[in-house]
């Protein structure tokens, strides 16, 4: 058989290869694991939606109805939406936590640009699902946290009113705004982050890992098996922590969204945007007569992009050594975050 | 020298009328700009459809001729009619709303201000007096001094003033009853604008202070089967014989408070201004009070346990939704059922609703079987796992063992 396949696809040369993947062993070693471990959350999540598309009928008529129909008749449908639920916050989690280890140990340096770039693509990718996903059971918390989202993106200066209609598909959060989260979260995010996933993992194959601020000549380990099979095992430390989430504290459907109703009190986010949404909220109302809110916004594309480019403005420092901006900068970018968060959350 | 017309004014119905009277100081600029959201403005009408007259000149003379039909203010006691002149004429108003109704003048007339108006009393209230001129807006219009929310404070206007209804001989305080009430409760803290306020029990056009007969009328529209319970009870026809108001013997007017189960026996019986302790009316008020208080609780130990199921537990109850609502209709009904003063009655209902309580009960019965059944489903899954974990541990162990 292996030689049948060899023969038509070279495989021994891919095991060959495998065979002499090693990967660095350091203090930061552990950092490695978390893009394995998003990437088994992303796997989850694809099949864990798939489960669910089964059943979701989309619609303000249907939506709701279908997913308390997943939650209540289906099989083990409530298994598979908690777990979608529970597997979409940590797979967020787990791509702030990796990219930020990537971001300290310098990982994104000279010759690994396209990895960082690639992956921030995916980060942004992450939050786009976690946010058309959202108003997927159109329920009350789901669609008033979707009206204030869309309220942002219409701030944008010169195409704000465009480009909400165009999320909105119309003036307002309706069904036609369900349907294009819908389409987007189903078709449209999975083919993007599909063909980005592949380009990352390929870029990560070509270039191997990053020893970071570590001797290039230092101990390593064998990819096959011993890093793949520690990857193995916390991948399943990963389920058994899901399943436990699931059904003990299974993801609230709440109440079916009214579009007539006034909002609830205390109205937020997820908690992956609240530190946009605290600090747009916290904005003084004029900044040198600016409108406050268009600032931040300003503030935030302007903090994306030196995010996204940070592999070249970053450049000038030799490998293995520190950049004292850039860590300083890392630094805020965790503690603002962190702290707009916690204030997020308290505040009514 | 040319105006423009004002932007209050439809520009295809240019009037000359606001050229002059927009320079005759505030209080017509006032009418002016007020008038921009009046309804008679939305329905395209302007100051001649009213106060007659010819609005296309300039010379005042010939806009204000008999000639040209012009009416000018009309007095308090023309107002009526001068209303009348449209709103009493259903093919006129046909034009613009089919659905109005056409008889507010002839109600009016009805009305004990009608009445006073004609008697020559020209203090009381007129068409403008709850729908300022110039300032009209619809019932539905937040802004409008007859939307729900609005009405009590219009009423009180008056009603409300001691010094204009001093010559009349009637209360003023109203107002500050209606607020501690109920309705005024479910109005303006719950938001609900089906709540009772002043014209839902005194009319509105042909607004007076329900009679005696009546006031079980009144209540009954809204509360329908109260009203046939206490019709075909023990105490209607002696609180008739002794002109007892009714409802109001146990609930008040205008300060109509909440009702609780108190009001049937103990110390804050309601029976008590009438009846004494232990006597057989009030042993009647403690046998419902006990039945519905012993339900009530049973009812809401059901309600906690299925919110416990649902949120602390995570599990789906809505199976038990139907059971449980009807339950709580029947604790309603139960309470409703007191006006028939027959303890027996109320138990048929009770009887009714621990029926559905037991259909409640057999079903988060079921819910929590399964809710354990997942769990034990988990540990075995989680077990599972974590021997899987400990082998894979295991087997790097072997590998990574310096040979």
């Amino acid at each position: 058989m292996l030689a049948w396949l060899n023969e038509r696809l070279g495989v021994e040369k891919a095991l060959e290869w495998a065979k002499h993947k090693t990967v660095p062993v350091h203090r930061g070693t552990v950092f490695y694991y978390l893009g394995g471990v998003s990437l088994f959350l992303f796997i989850l999540q694809v099949m864990s939606g798939i489960l669910l598309l089964m059943y979701y009928r989309v619609g303000t008529d249907s939506s709701y109805e279908s997913v308390r129909f997943i939650t209540t008749k289906v099989d083990f449908g409530w298994l598979f939406r908690s777990l979608h639920s529970w597997t979409a916050n940590l797979f967020v989690l787990f791509i702030f936590l990796h990219m930020f280890s990537v971001f300290f140990m310098k990982a994104y340096r000279k010759p690994r640009e396209l990895t960082w770039m690639s992956g921030f693509v995916l980060f942004c990718l992450a939050l786009a699902f976690g946010f058309s996903g959202y108003l997927l059971p159109w329920n009350e918390l789901a669609f008033f946290a979707t009206k204030v989202g869309t309220d942002i993106i219409g701030e944008v200066p010169g195409i704000g009113s465009w480009l909400l209609k165009i999320v909105r598909g119309g003036e307002d959060v309706t069904g036609a705004t369900l349907s294009r989260l819908f389409g987007l979260h189903v078709a449209v995010l999975p083919g993007i982050t599909t063909v980005m996933l592949v380009l990352h993992l390929a870029f990560v194959q070509i270039q191997g890992m990053s020893h970071g601020d570590q001797p290039e000549k230092g101990k390593t380990m064998p990819f096959f098996p011993n890093f793949l099979l520690r990857d193995m095992i916390l991948w399943l430390i990963t389920l058994n922590i899901l399943a436990v989430l699931a059904v003990f504290f299974p993801w609230e459907l709440g109440k079916k969204a009214d579009v007539l109703a006034s909002a609830p009190a205390g109205i937020k986010p997820e908690w992956y945007f609240l530190f946009t949404y605290q600090a747009l909220k916290v904005i003084p109302g004029k900044i040198l007569s600016i409108p406050g809110e268009l600032v931040g916004i300003l503030l935030f594309n302007l903090a994306g992009i030196l995010w996204f480019l940070v592999p070249f403005w970053d450049a000038k420092i030799p490998e293995g050594k520190r950049n004292r901006v850039v860590n300083i900068v890392g630094l805020f970018a965790v503690l603002f975050i962190l702290a707009m968060t916690i204030w997020g959350h308290w505040s009514s | 020298m040319l105006f423009g017309p004002s932007a209050a004014f439809p520009a295809e119905r240019e009037v000359r009328c606001v050229t002059c009277h927009q320079n005759l100081g505030d209080k017509h600029e006032k009418i002016i700009s007020d008038f921009k959201g009046d309804v008679h403005k939305e329905a395209g009408l302007s100051c001649n459809d009213c106060h007659g007259g010819n609005p296309n000149t300039d010379d005042i003379g010939e806009a204000k001729s008999p000639a040209a039909g012009f009416r000018g203010k009309p007095s308090r006691e023309e107002m009526p009619g001068f209303c009348g002149r449209c709103h009493s004429n259903p093919q006129y108003m046909k034009k613009f709303n089919s659905a109005l109704p056409v008889d507010q003048e002839k109600k009016y007339w009805t009305s004990v201000h009608g009445k006073k108006l004609k008697g020559g009393d020209a203090q009381v209230a007129n068409c403008a007096s709850c729908h300022p001129a110039h300032s009209i807006r619809k019932p539905s219009d937040p802004l409008s001094s007859v939307y729900p929310k609005n009405v009590a404070k219009t009423c009180a206007n008056c009603h409300g003033n001691v010094r204009i209804m001093s010559g009349y001989k009637i209360p003023t305080d109203q107002f500050e009853r209606y607020m501690k009430s109920v309705h005024a409760e479910a109005l303006y803290k719950k938001g609900d604008l089906s709540a009772p306020t002043c014209n839902d029990c005194h009319g509105n056009h042909g607004a007076a202070p329900p009679g005696t007969e009546n006031i079980m009328m009144v209540c009954g529209q809204c509360h329908a089967h109260n009203m046939e319970f206490l019709k075909q009870s023990p105490m209607a026809k002696p609180w008739s014989k002794n002109h007892l108001h009714m409802c109001v013997v146990c609930h008040n007017q205008h300060d109509v408070s909440k009702p609780n189960l108190e009001m049937l026996s103990g110390e804050m019986s309601l029976c008590l201004r009438c009846h004494q302790v232990g006597d057989r009316a009030y042993q009647v008020g403690s046998a419902m009070r006990e039945k519905i208080e012993k339900f009530e609780k049973d009812y809401h130990s059901q309600v906690h346990l299925m919110e416990e199921i649902e949120l602390k537990k995570g599990m789906d109850v809505t199976a038990a939704d139907d059971a449980i609502l009807e339950s709580k209709q029947a604790l309603f009904k139960a309470r409703t059922t007191v006006h028939t003063f027959d303890p027996q009655k109320v138990q048929q209902i009770i009887e009714q609703g621990e029926g559905f309580l037991k259909r409640v009960k057999d079903i988060e019965d079921k819910v929590l079987r399964e809710f354990w059944r997942r769990r034990i489903w988990l540990g075995l899954s989680t077990l599972l796992i974590s021997f899987v974990i400990v082998g894979i541990w295991w087997i790097l162990k072997e590998i990574e063992r310096p040979k």
